[in-house]
């Protein structure tokens, strides 16, 4: 019976261990994926959805800061180069991050980089064009989500800062 | 089991295994394909199932244990392991990699038990390093926990330079005086503590004595 098992269950350990590392590569990119599908939905691919400060309850992405104010652009690449547009805002912190399919960060900058002023890039693949005088990033993959950060010191006095913040916005080009 | 005992031909002695006879060994490949087939079923079964289980418990960034904080440096960059990735692909997306901010997690406390929303605890510590800090309370799903107060979190952005230095946080189901963070009565919590802009890009962790403390002080 060991003989006849032997070669079938070191099969099976085999599939388990590439099962295992399979599952853990798709994980994120699966992830990542329904959470472009989501925030389209909510705000549309390609666009900037300034959402509301986070409370309690469901939300798109878990382990939200209450500290922060969120605004974010999914994005879809296939047809051609994103602009992002991020504006000043009066805040101690703010920062653009952009993350690709596998939920590396491609991108990421605050307001002390900027020195307090805009932050204009563009998101591309290899090979799209991208207008001279912006800077590029480019991405492996066409799917992924921008991320505007804010700090809001406090949450009764955000108004202001959610007016300020309506100014950033993303597009294709 | 088909293959076990060949057929025997009438009068001839009874011959056991598969190679017995020619129809025999149609059935024993049969048999060997069916082996493969369960074996590998359940490698395959068993491959993801225990990979699903240990990401989702699996806590946020958990590359490296200092007392009850979890945390990883390597979050959202290519650095990261499959499992690092995953982890945090699942109960943290959108991560801001180490030198933009450090995220500390606890399910614990400083004694190893579990936290109880139910109980109350003593918060305490000092400067973190960083331009800033926030400790949020969250549910077991990761999401903020209802209460009244409309309090979710407890951060250096609303305490004076002098406490910053030395704060103490209580946490617990009912109102306290002072800072306090609700639990919402929960049967079960976690805290995250994030350090933003980290004075040394977030190369190093924080060590045990600069991470805050998590003191139960009683349950009911």
């Amino acid at each position: 019976v060991i003989r006849r098992w032997l070669l079938p269950w070191l099969f099976g350990l085999a599939v388990a261990a590439i099962a295992w590392q399979a599952t853990l590569v798709a994980a994120p990119r699966v992830i990542m994926g329904i959470a472009v599908e989501r925030l389209g939905e909510a705000g549309g691919l390609n666009r900037m959805l300034h959402a509301p400060l986070r409370g309690p309850g469901r939300a798109t992405i878990v382990r939200p800061s209450p500290d922060l104010a969120y605004s974010s652009c999914p994005f879809d690449l296939s047809k051609g180069p994103l602009l992002i547009v991020a504006a000043p805002v009066p805040a101690p912190y703010w920062s653009l991050s952009v993350f690709d399919r596998r939920t590396d960060v491609a991108f990421v900058r605050n307001n002390r980089e900027t020195k307090g002023g805009p932050l204009r890039v563009v998101l591309a693949r290899p090979g799209q064009t991208v207008p001279q005088g912006v800077e590029a990033v480019r991405l492996g993959g066409d799917r992924g989500v921008a991320l505007l950060r804010i700090l809001v010191e406090d949450r009764a006095r955000f108004a202001p800062l959610d007016r300020a913040r309506r100014a950033s916005s993303c597009r294709s080009l | 089991v088909t293959d076990s005992v060949a057929p025997a031909k009438a009068g001839a002695p009874a011959k056991t295994g598969t190679e017995a006879t020619p129809s025999g060994a149609p059935a024993s490949a049969g048999a060997t394909i069916l082996r493969y087939l369960l074996c590998g079923l359940a490698g395959l079964v068993l491959g993801t199932g225990a990979a699903v289980w240990s990401v989702r418990a699996g806590a946020f960034g958990s590359s490296a244990k200092i007392g009850p904080w979890t945390t990883g440096g390597d979050i959202g960059t290519d650095r990261a392991s499959a499992f690092t990735r995953a982890t945090v692909a699942l109960h943290g997306l959108l991560a801001l990699p180490a030198r933009e901010a450090r995220y500390y997690s606890a399910e614990a406390d400083d004694d190893g038990r579990p936290l109880d929303g139910r109980c109350r605890y003593r918060l305490s510590g000092g400067d973190s390093g960083g331009a800033w800090f926030s400790l949020t309370l969250y549910d077991p799903a990761g999401y903020l926990v209802a209460n009244p107060a409309g309090i979710y979190s407890a951060g250096s952005a609303a305490m004076s330079p002098a406490e910053r230095g030395a704060w103490t946080v209580l946490a617990g189901p009912d109102p306290k005086p002072g800072r306090w963070l609700p639990t919402g009565g929960l049967e079960r919590f976690n805290l995250t503590l994030r350090v933003y802009l980290p004075a040394d890009g977030g190369r190093a962790n924080l060590p045990r004595e600069r991470l805050p403390r998590i003191a139960r002080l009683g349950c009911p």
